[in-house]
């Protein structure tokens, strides 16, 4: 398959199946119950497929560079960014998927869930190919409405009523923000291409500025960066436990990614766009470990992790964009994956647990910490992938969230600022006082008398364990041996620097 | 001349915006906040065409704002359906009265 044609069927294949699986599961729905599972065997098959066109794409872009296709004036471009973007998204889908295929059995709805899931995949894959600022809105906005109807999924829980509307609001007003950054963009260069603006940039003066300060707040929304964060513990919380991987997971940092993009451009205005990105990354780790701290609901205290894990990933990024260093952005984008297994696995544990305890009875109830009491015992499996999860979040050393913490604290090291040196130090303080939130829940699986809850709970489904030991592999394989990432990060970073003009 | 068509719609865009921005901040019922929602991406429609009048490049300008309007119509559509929802749901569209879930 050539190159160009397998980034057409990528972005195609989840897309178009996003339709099929919907009709199949409508048509069949009313024929007979049994013919009503077919939309979720749709959905993987998919989801399995899109691996092809994946690896041939993904051995070109590593080997010959960038690849891209074009449909009449619109330019689709693959390059270490999108593929780093696209194969994170594929493989957490896969997983997901396989996950939800006895989680979300016989839900109201479930044909509605397996045509969102696919479309959210590929809304993601186009969003890291866009190489115009306007189809980089328009993949961000496609992305963003399939989330809305995933975190609203359980429209008749009032929480998830909530945490929708919520989401939505705040989400489209960032778009409505980044949409008049473009606006001003078009006016000054006359085109939106991101290559051809990369050289005007140095004349657009203070409404270059301006622009660029829309961007970051736009997609700051989406990348959930401090000050806009108000919607993701809600919307992490409410969602279905596999959207709430997929959003923690990939949704955020694609988020990052578009905004890295758009920020590239202006590289040229301006040199502060990357202090901005470490101050943010401050703010988020602060604000998101001392939040998570005081946090009674699982779900809800992993959705604050997240902000945690955003800061380091900005300030990865940080680096990088003010001091052109390649360690810092390929920490950064190896913390990205990273990030995307190891709150996935967190994620996918905790729902297991929500399932096995409450769901499989029909009960919509949240997942205390008061419920992991004792949860080893009963499901062992299940309570070793949280722990090593939350271990790994926490950035203990043998395992994948160290090594990649580790890269961005030795480019932040490397830049011989003293300022910097002094935000590495504060950063690895973060990770310390994020343990204090971490710890507890593995003590509590392994050390505390089993709960009510836990007693009375069902065993989980085989579908559900498989996903989690794949990411537990992932996890631990990774934190022995980071350099094998190494081929899928570099590729990422020097695109990253050449967006920012290095 | 300070009345001329561009100043005009400068002001019409800033002053929609502002408009959006204040009835969104300040309102409390849940269909006035979308309604804001749909000033706001209206006025981005119209810097969009008043960039592109000024640079010359209208037709493309005119197209990017067919495309928001398509994709703004369905954020709408979305936006709509939960509020019904929540109408059912909650019997008021007072936010107060729906916030419910704890920081």
């Amino acid at each position: 398959m050539n190159p160009q044609m397998a980034l057409l069927w990528m972005i195609i294949l989840p897309l178009g199946a996003s339709p099929v699986a919907y009709m199949i599961g409508r048509l069949s729905y009313n024929r007979s119950k049994g013919l009503f599972g077919l939309a979720r065997w749709v959905t993987l098959v998919t989801v399995m497929l899109t691996w092809i066109p994946l690896f041939f794409v993904g051995r070109a872009v590593v080997i010959d560079g960038p690849v891209s296709f074009k449909v009449g004036r619109i330019v689709m471009e693959m390059d270490g960014i999108g593929l780093l973007l696209s194969a994170t998204v594929v493989l957490l889908g896969t997983l997901v998927t396989i996950f939800s295929l006895s989680y979300m059995k016989d839900e109201e709805g479930e044909e509605k869930y397996y045509a969102l899931l696919p479309a959210l995949c590929g809304m993601m894959i186009g969003l890291g190919c866009a190489r115009d600022l306007f189809n980089l809105w328009v993949w961000f906005e496609g992305m963003a409405i399939t989330s809305y109807l995933l975190v609203a999924f359980y429209r008749d829980q009032p929480g998830a009523l909530e945490a929708g509307i919520k989401y939505l609001v705040q989400s489209a007003v960032g778009s409505v923000l980044v949409l008049f950054g473009i606006s001003i963009i078009f006016l000054k260069a006359g085109t939106l291409d991101l290559v051809e603006l990369r050289e005007m940039a140095s004349g657009f003066g203070p409404l270059g500025l301006a622009a660029g300060a829309l961007f970051l707040a736009g997609f700051g929304v989406k990348a959930a960066m401090v000050p806009a964060h108000t919607w993701l513990p809600d919307a992490h919380s409410q969602a279905p436990s596999g959207i709430s991987a997929m959003l923690s997971g990939v949704v955020i940092e694609a988020g990052l990614v578009a905004m890295l993009r758009a920020l590239g451009v202006l590289s040229a205005t301006s040199t502060a766009w990357g202090a901005l990105l470490l101050m943010f990354g401050v703010l988020n780790m602060v604000v998101g470990n001392l939040m998570a701290l005081r946090q009674t609901q699982v779900k809800r205290m992993l959705a604050y992790s997240s902000l945690a894990q955003v800061g380091y990933m900005l300030i990865g990024f940080g680096v990088s964009a003010s001091y052109g260093l390649s360690n810092g952005a390929a920490g950064g984008f190896f913390h990205l994956f990273n990030h995307a297994m190891m709150k996935g696995l967190a994620f996918l544990a905790a729902g297991s647990l929500i399932y096995a305890l409450y769901l499989s009875r029909g009960k919509h109830n949240p997942l205390m910490v008061e419920d992991l009491d004792g949860a080893a015992q009963r499901y062992p499996l299940t309570a070793f992938a949280l722990s090593v999860a939350l271990l790994a979040l926490g950035g203990l050393p043998p395992l994948s969230g160290f090594m990649s913490k580790w890269q961005i604290f030795l480019a932040g090291a490397e830049t011989r600022s003293t300022a910097l040196l002094w935000l590495v130090i504060f950063a690895g303080l973060n990770s310390v006082l994020s343990l204090g939130y971490y710890a507890p829940l593995v003590n509590r699986m392994y050390r505390r008398q089993p709960s009510e809850a836990v007693k009375e709970g069902k065993p989980i489904a085989v579908s559900m364990a498989l996903p989690m030991v794949a990411m537990l592999l992932f996890v631990v394989v990774l934190g022995f041996w980071p350099v094998w990432m190494s081929w899928l990060t570099a590729p990422a970073a020097s695109s990253l620097l050449a967006g920012f003009g290095f | 001349m300070i009345f001329n068509l561009i100043n005009v719609v400068v002001v019409v865009t800033v002053g929609l915006v502002g408009i959006a921005i204040y009835g969104m901040l300040v309102s409390r019922n849940l269909m006035k906040i979308v309604v804001g929602l749909q000033l706001a991406v209206k006025a981005a429609m119209l810097a969009f065409i008043l960039s592109g009048r000024l640079n010359g490049k209208i037709d493309e300008a005119q197209s990017l704002a067919l495309t928001v309007i398509v994709t703004d119509t369905v954020v709408a559509v979305v936006a709509l359906a939960l509020v019904v929802q929540v109408r059912r749901k909650f019997g008021t569209l007072d936010i107060k009265a729906i916030s419910t879930l704890r920081r």
